[in-house]
């Protein structure tokens, strides 16, 4: 059977390649780690993968702000391999350090189809530290992000220190009225936490949490979905476990909400690319 | 020629830094800023045409949405501007990361005499800022002198053309490099140039030095490689191995320890042998889990089938003391590499820290080279630092607070690495190098930084210890050389490979070619930062990110692709051999050769005179202290304390989860806000296992007796590990001790006597608890200097040494995740008991602490009852009879009641009277057995429908049910041992409480 192929980024820092790789099988994709420098001197060709992943990490240790340098390097080297896999409809996912490296590369909002210019921002939190914290999100159920389909609402961990995201009110205006805006930090019941520290644990304008290209193919977030994969990984899991029991029940050890994400993906490419 | 661009945040955003400035010069100093604003500055040094400076300008350094720049300075108003740059040779890791950025985008080499500089400057506006207080700020918060210079200047000495005039941070030499010819004619005369040359020679070393170079068969096979009396670099060579950093000197003395109630004399030969070594070597032996330990850079302990977890700790003390960013980074990513280079090298897989400061509101005279809070603000952040960017989950930690850690903070930091127990059909836990295989230095290059750090770490805190060993690391680098040095592994490239942490190269490769028994060094291979270093400097320099590899030649072309691949230097700088000598060149130059074994050459033991005093002997009695009557306002004073209250705030800065296996997280509860018991984590993604991780401080049972000490320490960190789920049949110990100076001395160590006695007891007592426990000791580390000479207000220099302090560290190996349990008690109607037994042990307790008191019950550890209750527990959670299970540690009853409390979120109410409690240790009233850190005890909640199996599993042990939980309120309620009321408070005001001290801060 023909296997979706998902290229995850390696090398400069990055850290999550792992577990994004570990998500990616765990939704039926062959994933394959693959170091930047690798794609650069052309020995893997992006075009041979269906999905590509820019996991979290520190690329090229944040300075100079985080994902700078790491979209300048892409943009260099293999800026129009990216741009005709993202004309060939094919998905691209930017978790954290690979938002910030999304929005650099102008990929993400992608507004006007021009996928080169920055418009938005994700800088430094309000509270003025890294923090981490498992938050809420809401979905944007009219939001035409693939990866969010039938996602009503999440848990993933945020790790960050510079994710607040920013942008003129206009181009929040434009991503809020084309459905862009795919995630808004809330609170347990999914109301957006309007601001409020710490369910929007950065101070992002509109509670953005992550946001999709006009066509719902691109999407970047800076919570952790990679770091759901096991039911264990949720912060309530023994609290949830205890009551199920008493119910006689016992806690879905199945796919997570996190595996889920992926799965999405991987189910669309299986749905138009075979 | 010199540029500088400027960068700020448009000015409409809100600038975090500057607010954080605002809040810290406020709380800190009491100085009003009403406004901050942040620029940061690069310092080209290049040959770039206009244009290409632009283009750096705009597109690497600039967003476009959120910034604004400049290449002259930019005009944003002050009263006051603060411009901090690092001094020359002070690690600059943004500048490095902004050159490889412009190499790669302009396709540009940077030459010899390019460069780029970071730096900053503030601006400050407040109409009350006089220049002392902006000083002050630059000083004391903003810059630290040893690695950072500061400029300030008021509006009107601002030139807006020229700005803060930045110029490049580079280490100019201009020094030819050399070796120097020693003379070595009398003792005294090799005493004199150890002084001078700061290589901290034992003086009972120096006759067998001496000896060796004058011995005529050396003599002749010295002269045939053209030298004669040792050179510079030899001695420093020496020097290295025989610190006692390096070598362990006071774990391998001798002790002639006398007990003072009956001067009865015992000789201790070695109490890493006698109380490390072979009761390690026994239980590995027994326990088939244990694959290696003793030898290498940590130690190996089965995980699965297929994979084996790799341990170890260190502390980085004397750095961190002096500038604490730079030494907790250093300390934690070289902590990295010590998992990294053990056996074939393993990928990390979590860490955790440890530390001990002084009182952070301290005002009084003494003045230690940072102030308690200022150096906590910094560790924090350099761990977070390493940590984060190292890609390692954090998933645990603690913060103390003692007096006594003033003169000398402590940084522990831990590391976990995983590994595939075979390599290309061999295990992996074995390495070794062999004549033939090329000598490979990678990741960092090497400069003057870090030089005679083991011999400082091997002494006191003075105003004679040189600042220059203080780095910073740079985790970026690392984490690109851990990633390509896995991929060598798995590849089979990697026979040996070993770390560059204390003494450089000096340790690293003078210990792995007594392997293959000889070795050449090309010294002029080394990559250096910059020209003119002596050839001792390059030997010794404890430069980070470097690991030393060997490689069979025929994979040298494999190697250095992979490493071209992943953006890491590799240089082969030398072969092993089997000549039996260190031979180290310079060009054509030899510039020491000596013999392998030259260490062994009968270097003397060192001697301590021991002498115990007992508590009773001392003086030590119960302090005299009527029962309370507010036991409400008691029990929220004593959360308050900042050894019970939360620090929350330090474990949400390091990323916890990262590498997607976090199972039990180091904050827990409803609010995920209160301290877990340990840790747990599944290293291998596809695996049902975990690692549980716990740790435990408990110096204050040292002002009773050490030995007691490191009993209830052990014990505590067990529970833990118990508590979340552990399996009693795999505990791996990890003790790091650090200790006051244990050499006797009429005028400067009077005490050193009674403090080298603690250090037999605790030794004596980590053999007892690990015998009893079946506790393999998979690594350990000392640092024996914990002092400080702290100058007064008068001039003077007050001795302030810490606490005997040991951290223990326990794991196990969790079979099935889904059965692990947390603290927080979580179904209305459950029932709470209390395993083992409350006594009257409130010895050295925090609620003596909060009167200023110490007393004399410390807690005892009864091994053979404890351990039946530990291993019940196992099986109550294995069989999933409990519903929460929490080890009661600092504090006792009346601190973890209300954490478990907290933790719920749901009411409790408990009675005292059903305690299983014992007056055998003294009288029992409300607050004994409230607050007595009794060892040996757990609070569990258990669903009344597994009343009866838990109650039979425990039978005959000491456990009770005093109480349960409830949804009708959320107070917790306790009974008095007579039953009436004793304490009755809201959650809000427990959280108020315990939140009180830090709970502001973010």
């Amino acid at each position: 059977m023909k296997k979706v192929n998902a290229l995850i980024l390696t090398g400069f820092g990055l850290n999550c390649d792992n577990e994004t790789a570990h998500v990616f099988e765990l939704a039926g994709a062959n994933a394959q780690k693959i170091h930047i420098n690798a794609l650069v001197s052309g020995k893997i060709k992006l075009e041979d993968f269906h999905i590509l992943a820019f996991g979290g990490g520190f690329s090229w240790g944040d300075d100079h702000g985080a994902g700078v340098i790491q979209a300048l390097k892409l943009k260099d080297h293999i800026g129009s391999d990216l741009l005709s896999f993202v004309a060939q409809g094919k998905l691209i996912i930017g978790i954290c350090n690979g938002f910030q490296a999304l929005v650099n590369l102008g990929l993400l909002p992608g507004l006007d189809n021009d996928y080169t210019k920055r418009t938005v921002c994700l800088t430094f939190n309000d509270c003025g530290n890294f923090r981490d914290q498992w938050v809420h999100l809401a979905a944007n159920l009219q939001s035409p992000c693939v990866f969010t389909k039938d996602i009503q609402t999440a848990d993933y961990p945020v790790r960050h220190g510079e994710g607040k995201f920013i942008a003129d009110q206009e181009v929040i205006d434009t991503l809020l009225a084309n459905n862009q805006v795919v995630f808004k930090y809330a609170d347990i019941q999914g109301v957006p936490a309007k601001g409020a520290f710490p369910l929007n644990p950065n101070g992002s304008m509109e509670d953005i949490a992550g946001i999709c290209d006009p066509t719902g193919r691109i999407f970047g977030l800076m919570p952790h979905p990679e770091a759901y994969n096991h039911f264990t990984n949720h912060p309530d899991w023994t609290r949830k476990t205890q009551f199920l029991k008493r119910e006689g029940k016992t806690l879905d050890q199945e796919m997570t909400i996190g595996v889920n994400l992926f799965k999405n993906g991987v189910d669309y490419i299986k749905e138009y690319f075979f | 020629m010199i540029y500088c661009i400027e960068i700020a945040l448009r000015k409409e955003l809100r600038d975090a830094e500057g607010t954080s400035l605002i809040k810290k010069a406020d709380s800190y100093f009491g100085i009003n800023i009403q406004e901050a604003r942040c620029i940061n500055i690069v310092t080209i040094e290049s040959g770039l045409d206009h244009s290409q400076l632009q283009v750096v300008k705009d597109e690497i350094l600039t967003n476009p949405v959120t910034q604004v720049s400049s290449l002259k300075p930019l005009s944003i108003g002050f009263h006051w501007c603060i411009w901090i740059g690092f001094r020359p040779g002070v690690k600059d890791n943004p500048g490095a990361t902004a050159m490889e950025a412009v190499a790669d985008h302009l396709g540009k080499s940077f030459g010899p005499d390019e460069g780029i500089y970071t730096s900053k400057r503030y601006c400050l506006k407040g109409d009350t800022l006089v220049r002392k207080d902006v000083e002050k700020l630059a000083s004391e918060l903003l810059s630290n002198t040893i690695i950072q210079q500061f400029k300030v200047f008021s509006i009107d000495e601002w030139n807006k053309d020229i700005g803060a005039d930045v110029k490049p941070a580079k280490v100019i030499l201009d020094h030819t490099p050399c070796f120097e010819v020693i003379n070595i004619e009398s003792d005294e005369q090799l005493a004199k140039i150890s002084d001078e040359r700061n290589l901290a020679l034992n003086p009972r070393d120096i006759p067998v030095i001496r000896e060796y170079f004058l011995d005529s068969k050396v003599m002749d096979s010295r002269k045939k490689v053209g030298l004669c009396e040792p050179t510079d670099l030899e001695l420093e060579y020496i020097s290295q191995a025989r610190s006692d950093h390096c070598n362990h000197n006071t774990f391998q003395g001798i002790f002639r320890y006398k007990d003072a109630s009956n001067n009865e004399e015992v000789i201790e030969n070695s109490l890493f042998k006698t109380y490390i070594q072979d009761p390690t070597l026994k239980l590995k032996d027994k326990k088939e889990w244990v694959v290696s330990v003793l030898w290498d850079n940590a130690g190996v302990g089965r995980f699965d089938g297929e994979n084996n977890y790799v341990v170890t700790g260190e502390t980085h003390n004397s750095p961190s003391n002096m500038e604490a960013y730079g030494g907790a980074i250093t300390g934690i990513v070289g902590v990295y590499r010590d998992p990294m280079g053990t056996g074939l090298g393993s990928k990390l897989f979590m860490g955790s820290f440890g530390y001990c400061v002084g009182d952070i509101n301290y005002n009084g005279p003494l003045k230690p080279p940072l102030h308690p809070r200022r150096l906590l603000d910094g560790v924090i952040e350099g761990v977070k630092d390493g940590g984060n960017k190292s890609g390692v989950p954090t998933t645990l930690g603690q913060t103390l607070f003692n007096p006594g850690y003033m003169g000398k903070s402590l940084v522990f930091v831990t590391a976990l690495g995983i590994m595939p127990n075979q390599v290309k059909g061999k295990p992996s836990h074995e390495k070794k190098t062999s004549p033939g295989e090329l000598i490979i230095m990678s990741g960092g290059r090497v400069g003057k930084d870090g030089i005679h750090g083991v011999t400082a770490s091997s002494e006191s805190y003075s105003e004679n210890t040189p600042a220059g060993h203080v780095q910073i690391g740079d985790p970026y680098t690392q984490k690109k050389m851990h990633d390509f040095l896995l991929i060598c592994r798995d590849e089979g490239l990697i026979p040996f490979i070993t770390d560059n942490g204390g003494g450089g190269l000096s340790s690293s490769i003078g210990e792995s070619a007594m392997i293959s028994n000889g070795c050449v060094v090309w010294l002029d291979k080394v990559p250096l930062k910059y020209e003119g270093l002596d050839m001792w400097e390059i030997w010794i320099s404890e430069s980070q990110e470097r690991m030393t590899i060997a490689v069979k030649p025929e994979n040298l072309g494999r190697f250095m692709e992979l490493s071209a691949e992943h953006a890491v230097e590799s240089t082969v700088i030398g072969e092993y051999t089997d000549t039996g000598k260190l031979h180290i060149k310079y060009k054509d130059e030899t510039c020491a050769y000596v013999d392998m074994d030259l260490l062994d050459k009968g270097f003397p033991s060192w001697e301590f005179d021991a002498t115990w005093l007992s508590p009773e002997i001392r003086g030590l009695t119960e302090p005299v202290i009527s029962s309370p009557s507010d036991f409400n306002k008691l029990l929220l004073k004593l959360l308050e304390r900042p050894n019970l209250s939360s620090k929350e705030w330090i474990l949400r800065q390091y990323d916890h989860e990262v590498q997607g296996g976090s199972v039990i997280k180091p904050l827990v509860g409803v609010k995920h806000n209160i301290p877990s018991d340990a840790s747990v984590t599944r290293p291998v993604l596809t695996s049902q296992k975990g690692l549980a991780f716990s740790q435990s401080l408990l110096p204050w049972y040292s002002k009773i007796d050490a030995y007691h000490m490191m009993a209830c320490t052990i014990d505590e960190a067990v529970r833990r590990v118990m508590a979340v789920g552990g399996n009693f049949d795999h505990i791996g110990g990890l003790d790091n001790f650090c200790w006051p100076n244990i050499q006797f001395d009429p005028r400067k160590n009077p005490d050193g006597t009674f403090k080298a006695a603690q250090l037999v007891r605790a030794c004596r007592a980590l053999k007892e608890t690990c015998e009893k426990y079946e506790i393999p000791l998979l690594s350990g580390k000392d640092s024996m200097y914990v002092d400080g000479h702290l100058v007064g207000e008068f001039g003077e220099r007050v001795k302030v040494s810490a606490l005997e302090t040991v951290q223990f560290s326990a794991t196990s190996v969790i079979d099935d995740i889904s059965k692990c349990v947390t603290m927080d008690p979580k179904v209305s109607g459950d029932l709470v008991y209390v395993l083992g037994v409350t006594t009257n042990e409130l010895g050295a307790s925090e609620y003596y602490e909060a009167f200023d008191k110490t007393g004399l019950n410390v807690p005892h550890v009864d091994f053979d009852k404890f351990k039946v209750v530990y291993k019940a527990v196992q099986t109550a959670i294995e069989n999933e009879l409990v519903a929460s299970c929490h080890a009661v540690a600092r504090g006792g009853l009346g601190a973890h009641l209300s954490y478990i409390t907290m933790a719920g979120g749901l009411g409790l109410e408990v009675n005292l009277s059903d305690l299983p409690m014992d007056a055998s240790r003294g009288e029992l009233s409300n607050e004994t057995v409230l607050f007595s850190e009794s060892a040996g005890r757990f609070i569990v909640t258990v669903s009344p429908e597994n009343k009866n199996f838990f109650e039979k599993l425990f039978k005959g042990m000491a456990a009770s049910c005093i109480g349960f939980v409830t949804d009708l309120h959320d107070r917790l309620k306790i009974s008095a041992l007579n039953k009436e009321t004793l304490i009755d408070l809201s959650m809000e005001e427990l959280e108020k409480a315990f939140n009180k001290t830090f709970g502001d801060m973010i």
